[in-house]
């Protein structure tokens, strides 16, 4: 009998602060590879932080992280860990420097099909505009399509912060059909009835702390 | 009105319009990066820091400007970790100017040599160029395009946003180590061409006219070393031509046409844009 798949993400007693202030309390999650899940909060609640800290932008001050089995310690094992996530963050950045959404899809190491999603999701033909020059929903699936082409290049875990906070209703509708397509592991924070719906569990952060929802 | 033809003879000014040549090419991308990473004020944290490479350097009686260009290097180098700061780089530089500035004054007071004499090794002159300074030119008009060109694509990432080239395999500490390093290099070696005040027409003017026309990194490149041509070789002539200063005609010139083109709109130069 073949060994059982590690979790697509698991984490233990994570804590994370601001200075003094603690912000992510003693979170544990176990994330079954392919399995999808909603992080829902108040503004301020720790959702973005304990996100960040699993791709290492913000360094957890105590507990376990490990993604498909693994933790990382080491610049090296950042970087693979890095290359294991596919991330859409919370404020794309539109960029103090030109990036055109061709060079952004570029970076998701899977220009082919970061590209076909970029069409898929209607933004297939900015390919040269510079990212500063898009609206706040097209930023949003450029950065999607981006996460796709990450999927697409091995990234066995999405991490998406807020993914449709800048789309419309048809938007926010098609973006939840493309998240619940995926086949790997997927985190999404948000405050959208229809992307959370979509997850197969809810969970509900509150002052640092995550609790499974209803 | 000068006759060009005629000074074109004397072999001063072929070296500096040879040495303004190959200047544009280097250090206009130099400015480029200094742009991206947000550290305008990297000219003035680098000339203090020279300035205490030449007071270790009169100390201790080495060449006072290599000690200033290795100082400055390993300057460069060891501002790194502050680009993971919120703050960013330019908190550091405030700090390491003073820092500088004050250590260096305190040596040169140990040495014993006046502290004016030091300050002078600072102010160049286009015209007094040297030929080991057209060397080092060169070079800068080598290494730097072919920084560029080898790591195009995490180079846009980096300069657009850290996290994002965090995210997408970028060494990111490797690579504003060597930026800083190149930096740091290519501002002393220009301080020392051309002067203090020289430095920012040869690198950031063009910088600063190529981001209003460029709308990705290495237009902004392409246009950078075009921009760097254009106000450092026709603010020469015109100096020459109307017996002006060079450095402050180079600068002025660079300036004005940085001013018009800021001044008109962004539509000219992208007339498919689209405004959110």
């Amino acid at each position: 009998m073949p060994p059982p798949l590690p979790s697509a993400l698991r984490l233990s007693e994570v804590i994370c602060r601001y200075g003094k202030q603690l912000v992510v309390d003693h979170v544990a999650l176990d994330l079954a590879p392919g399995e999808h899940l909603a992080i829902t909060g108040t503004n301020g609640s720790g959702k973005s932080t304990l996100l960040r800290a699993v791709l290492g932008l913000h360094r957890a001050a105590g507990g376990v992280i490990e993604v498909a089995g693994r933790r990382a310690r080491s610049s090296a094992e950042w970087a693979r860990r890095r290359s294991e996530v596919a991330w859409v963050p919370q404020r794309q950045a539109a960029g103090r420097f030109p990036l055109l959404v061709r060079e952004l899809l570029a970076s998701s190491r899977h220009t082919g099909e970061a590209t076909r999603a970029a069409q898929e999701l209607g933004v297939g033909e900015l390919l040269e505009r510079p990212l500063s020059e898009l609206s706040g929903g097209q930023l949003q699936r450029a950065y999607l399509a981006r996460a796709l082409g990450q999927v697409a290049a091995g990234a066995g875990l999405l991490l998406a912060d807020e993914p449709t906070a800048a789309l419309d209703f048809d938007g926010q509708e098609q973006v939840a059909a493309v998240l619940a397509g995926l086949p790997v592991g997927v985190v999404v924070v948000t405050h959208d009835r229809v992307v959370a719906g979509a997850c197969d569990r809810v969970a509900e952060m509150a002052a640092g702390r995550l609790r499974e929802a209803g | 009105m000068n006759d060009i033809a005629v000074l074109m003879e004397l072999p001063s000014v072929r070296l500096a319009v040879l040495a303004l040549l190959l200047g544009s090419v280097g250090l206009p991308i130099v400015g480029v990066f200094i742009v991206g990473l947000d550290i305008m004020p990297v000219r003035f944290a680098m000339m203090h820091v020279a300035l205490l490479g030449i007071a270790i350097g009169l100390l201790i009686g080495l060449d006072p400007l290599l000690c200033a260009l290795v100082l400055c290097a390993l300057t460069g180098g060891a501002l790194t970790p502050m680009a993971r700061s919120t703050t960013g780089l330019s908190g550091a530089m405030g700090l390491l100017m003073t820092l500088a500035i004050a250590a260096a004054l305190l040596l040169l007071s140990i040495s014993g040599v006046n502290a004016n004499g030091a300050f002078e090794l600072l102010w160049g002159s286009i015209l007094a160029t040297r030929p080991e300074e057209v060397i080092a030119l060169a070079a800068l008009a080598v290494i730097v395009p072919l920084l560029f060109w080898s790591r195009r694509r995490d180079l846009a990432l980096l300069l657009h946003d850290r996290e994002l080239a965090l995210c997408s395999g970028v060494a990111v500490e490797r690579l504003t180590l060597i930026l800083l390093v190149v930096i740091a290099v290519a501002i002393a070696s220009a301080i020392r061409l051309t002067g203090a005040l020289l430095v920012d027409a040869l690198t950031l003017l063009p910088a600063l006219a190529a981001r209003r026309v460029g709308r990705s990194l290495a237009a902004m490149i392409r246009w950078s070393v075009i921009f760097g041509l254009a106000f450092n070789v026709g603010g020469f002539f015109l100096a020459l031509a109307f017996d002006f200063p060079p450095g402050p005609t180079l600068v002025l010139v660079g300036g004005v046409c940085t001013l018009l083109l800021h001044a008109i709109p962004s539509t000219a130069f992208h007339p498919g844009r689209v405004l959110h």
